[in-house]
């Protein structure tokens, strides 16, 4: 495990007032976004009992734990306690945080937490992107990028040409001609991942057509990897009643 | 006019459809609560009789009796909804509806096997089940995935559907049986939309608050 930014989510999917649970190298994390727009990325657990927050509501700016109610706000600092209405909260209570940003149409994450200084992520924005999916695939993300680094760049609009593929720690581009596509992958854990997909590229032309074209393209290379890896989940047919 | 009257266990998925589809339909009902777990009433000569397959929901209304959630729902939208806005009346929409009831009570059985197991400590292989539980949802997401491509919001046409209602339970409760949300991102936008949808009710294991 190498302490970076990595992605955790595609930033569209990822509704205001809502929340979810994910993992980077098996520790849980929770992603929700505010009702301001402002995404945020903590560690998955209430400091009163370690229930994960991701299983809790977001209102308004504060996050709820689904246990006993505990309301954090977007400093990750708890603000209210249901069973002591009248308690001003102490400081000392609050959930542990990482640094997050939105780039590339992507949430990152950098995975050291309660960082103060995290290093530069070392790419800069592009815009626009449109964003496609979040595919979850059952094979460690280094497995994941040796298909990515062999993989071609689907077809969009404006292909032409060999595929140029370029690579940071967790983001890979697939090009030809015009056409690029952004892969950002995930460690789950050591033998799960998930790849962030999106198009280099206006909305107005991609939406629809490009977006189902990347999709299928995904949906392809996940085959590709699992049956690679002997994944079980192709293999044994589902259990018929 | 005769009395709907549902055979139900709190706890059990496939009454709950029923419950669900009831619910945002309007209807009144009795409701007779059979205790399957750990009773076993359900394979009591009383329930036997009325439905040899020694399965719930069992519906009845007058003299007809009824069992299995889906086909359950396909006479309750006939009966009631007018509109056929739960069950299409036009061909395609009609049988797209029906291919994913079918995936419902099929498909998403390894779901309902491996809760049983996980909650009722059911025979089972849990490893067996958890994939194959894994495969239904993932065929679900790639669905819901492709369908917002499309700017759809729902399994089948332009209006929530039986198809919505009999397959949000197994995802619903799948951290029952240890298959968290965090794959299923198109899912859970829909899971969403579906908690607002009037006449929308829970069940224990889905939360009340999201």
């Amino acid at each position: 495990m190498e302490t970076g930014w990595y992605p955790v989510a595609l930033a569209e999917g990822l509704e205001r007032g809502t929340s979810t649970g994910t993992r980077l190298f098996g520790r849980e994390l929770v992603v929700w976004r505010d009702s301001a727009d402002t995404s945020h990325v903590w560690e998955d657990r209430c400091p009163h009992r370690g229930m994960r927050l991701s299983f809790g509501f977001v209102r308004d700016n504060h996050i709820a734990c689904l246990y006993h109610g505990w309301q954090y706000d977007t400093s990750a600092q708890c603000r209210y306690i249901p069973a002591h209405p009248d308690l001003a909260v102490p400081n000392t209570i609050r959930v542990a945080t990482y640094p997050s940003i939105e780039r590339l149409g992507i949430v990152w994450a950098y995975d050291d937490l309660d960082s103060d200084a995290p290093q530069d992520i070392g790419f800069a924005e592009r815009a626009p992107v449109t964003p496609v999916r979040s595919l979850y695939i059952d094979a460690s993300a280094a497995k994941v990028f040796d298909a990515l680094v062999l993989a071609e760049c689907p077809s969009l609009k404006d292909a032409g040409g060999a595929t140029q593929r370029s690579r940071t720690d967790a983001l890979a581009s697939l090009k030809s001609g015009g056409d690029e596509i952004l892969v950002a992958v995930q460690p789950l854990s050591d033998v799960e991942s998930a790849l962030h997909i999106v198009i280099a590229g206006s909305p107005d032309v991609h939406s629809g057509d490009s977006q189902k074209r990347v999709s299928a393209w995904g949906e392809a290379l996940r085959r590709e990897i699992e049956g690679a890896a002997g994944y079980a989940g192709e293999l044994r047919h589902g259990v018929a009643p | 006019m005769s009395e709907i009257t549902l055979y139900d266990f709190e706890l059990d998925e496939n009454c709950y459809k029923v419950r669900l589809l009831l619910s945002v339909l309007g209807l009144s009902y009795r409701k007779v609560a059979v205790n399957m777990v750990p009773g076993r009433e359900h394979l009591a000569v009383a329930l036997m009789t009325l439905n040899p397959r020694g399965s719930l929901p069992i519906l009845t209304n007058g003299e007809f009796v009824l069992s299995e959630a889906e086909a359950i729902m396909t006479y309750l939208a006939r009966a009631y909804d007018d509109g056929n806005t739960w069950l299409p009346a036009e061909p395609k929409g009609h049988g797209t509806v029906a291919m994913w009831l079918q995936f419902a009570s099929r498909d998403l059985h390894a779901a309902y096997l491996a809760r049983r197991l996980a909650m009722f400590d059911e025979p089972g292989d849990e490893v067996a089940l958890g994939l194959a539980a894994r495969r239904a949802f993932r065929l679900m997401e790639d669905h819901m995935t492709a369908r917002e491509f499309d700017r759809a919001a729902w399994f089948v046409g332009d209006n929530p559907s039986l198809a919505d209602l009999a397959l949000f339970p197994a995802i619903a409760l799948s951290r029952d049986f240890g298959i968290e949300h965090e794959a299923y991102p198109a899912l859970r936008r829909w899971m969403r939309l579906l908690r607002a949808i009037p006449g929308f009710m829970t069940m224990p294991g889905i939360s009340d608050y999201y």
